[in-house]
């Protein structure tokens, strides 16, 4: 009767300890399927990223090389991040469950502030990412541009893109923000402002040149008169458009075509 | 016993310059001594070489490759021609294993570099429109042999001395060659007749055009037929280099100023 003894002593302990320590056995009970939710969530964002090809599309950005360095990789850091977000949060339940903290804190700041944490960290991350990854194609883009000046547009767009992260990850946490972004505004204004009356010339010829380009009125091998030159039109892009007479070849701006309207000859 | 490096060394002795093709970046490296001037010839300029011509198709055919690089350095003032030059390439595998000694002076032009550099249109369309007239040469047209006659640049004067033969299939349309589409499409237009015209920038105008240029003066091997004629005519009369497929023999053939400047067998590719 040695077992029946036993499972009975088993019972009375297991009674005790629900009835008199039910919230410390679902406390580890729930920290423990935290453990097991975070490894989930792990391997799970692991799997997902790995089948969106993010790791080729991180390749080669500066915060990949410095994750590999560290033994990791973007992927591993994102996922890490998700699996001990989980964790945390299975961690603050069972703490509020056992009764070791605070209710009100609980409930109104630590979560809402490990929330924000968690989401700032992600922003910084995809932020950091972006902005190398922009960065990375805006130089490929530009390779053949021979200008030693073109070398600062890359650059520029990444800390464009680490600083709005920033700011964001900022205003996530709780942190004022408002000189930051006071900066960002006349940042903007003074990119569109300043741009868009550089360019004020170039935009009128490309949105003449989608038109002409759609609709083609005259094509390559016409002969017209455009903007006081006759000749046979050699090219028509977004921008200008090449005729050429005699040895000359005129280029003039789409955006005259539309002004000064064109002539096309047909004897 | 005859030292090897005697008897074979002749080849690269008194040289005033050496013609490095393709090399690895370790393999230009250590010319970095070298007392006469190094160039280099490839596909594009990994090795950041101050002398550097560039190669714009691959010319399996070792002959026409140096000759392209040679008239590319001489073209560039890199070489004068009285030079005696070594020109280190590669024939079988992977790395440059062969060595050849040519005299600048002795060196009739053929032109094949002024073909790229002096022609109207961009050398990369250029490039483009032999990759793609070598693709059609290579695999025809559902297995067999096709023609095709390609006229690159100055589209707006070949545009105005020819006649559609039928409506153009490429009006409106901004296809440039060297887009993928256009392997397949030019694949298909192959079987209509007439000529392909392709503007300076690359951009295919029109095909089903028919050329009429007047074939007085050009000069072209007997043998050839009306398609080669027709490219030999317009290129005369206008500033267009011609890209020809034969259907007969399948070789490529560029046109420019009215005279054969290059032959290409696709097969070799």
């Amino acid at each position: 009767m040695v077992g029946q003894i036993t499972v009975t002593e088993l019972l009375t302990a297991l009674r005790k300890l629900l009835t008199e320590r039910v919230d410390l056995f679902v406390g580890i009970l729930i920290f423990l399927l935290a453990l097991v939710a975070g490894a989930v969530t792990r391997r799970y964002v692991r799997g997902a990223l790995r089948e969106l090809d993010i790791p080729e599309a991180v390749a080669g950005t500066p915060f990949e090389r410095t994750a590999r360095r560290l033994g990791t990789s973007t992927v591993g850091v994102l996922a890490n991040l998700c699996g001990l977000f989980v964790l945390v949060v299975g961690g603050l339940i069972t703490l509020r469950i056992v009764h070791t903290i605070p209710q009100d804190l609980l409930t109104l700041r630590i979560t809402d502030f490990f929330r924000q944490l968690f989401i700032a960290a992600l922003v910084v991350v995809v932020g950091v990412i972006v902005g190398d990854k922009l960065e990375l194609y805006l130089r490929e883009r530009l390779r053949g541009v021979k200008v030693p000046e073109a070398g600062v547009l890359p650059l520029l767009t990444k800390y464009s893109v680490f600083y709005i992260a920033s700011l964001i990850a900022l205003s996530q946490i709780g942190i004022a923000t408002r000189p930051l972004l006071v900066l960002l505004a006349a940042y903007v204004f003074g990119l569109v402002f300043i741009g868009g009356l550089a360019m004020k010339d170039l935009l009128a010829a490309a949105a003449a040149g989608v038109y002409l380009l759609l609709t083609e009125p005259y094509a390559i091998g016409d002969e017209v008169k455009l903007d006081g030159h006759r000749g046979i039109v050699q090219e028509v892009d977004t921008f200008v458009t090449h005729i050429e007479a005699e040895g000359e070849e005129y280029v003039v701006p789409n955006d005259r075509v539309f002004r000064r309207g064109v002539i096309i000859v047909r004897e | 016993m005859a030292d090897l490096r005697d008897l074979l060394g002749g080849i690269v002795e008194d040289v005033d310059a050496v013609c490095l093709f393709a090399p690895s970046r370790s393999y230009y490296k250590a010319f970095a001594d070298v007392e006469v001037p190094v160039i280099v010839i490839a596909r594009e300029n990994g090795v950041e070489a101050d002398s550097f011509v560039e190669l714009p198709l691959d010319f399996p055919d070792i002959r026409e490759r140096i000759r392209f690089g040679l008239e590319g350095a001489l073209d560039d003032g890199y070489l004068d021609d009285e030079q005696v030059v070594a020109c280190a390439t590669r024939v079988f595998d992977d790395g440059i294993d062969t060595v050849a000694r040519v005299d600048a002076g002795e060196f009739s032009e053929s032109g094949v570099y002024e073909l790229f550099s002096e022609s109207r249109a961009d050398p990369n369309v250029i490039r483009d429109v032999f990759e793609v007239a070598i693709e059609l040469g290579k695999k025809g047209q559902k297995g067999k042999q096709v023609g095709a006659l390609f006229v690159v640049g100055d589209a707006g004067k070949v545009m105005n001395e020819s006649r559609p033969l039928s409506y153009n299939p490429f009006e409106k349309s901004h296809v440039h060659v060297g887009d993928p589409i256009v392997n397949v499409m030019l694949k298909e237009f192959s079987r209509l007749d007439g000529a392909f015209v392709v503007s300076d920038s690359g951009k295919i105008v029109s095909a089903y055009r028919y050329l009429e240029p007047s074939a007085e003066g050009t000069d072209i091997p007997k043998g050839l037929g009306a398609r080669h004629m027709a490219a030999a005519g317009i290129t005369r009369e206008t500033n267009a280099v011609c890209i020809v497929l034969s259907e007969s023999d399948s070789l490529v053939r560029a046109f420019q100023g009215g005279e054969l400047i290059l032959e290409l067998d696709p097969e070799a590719y």
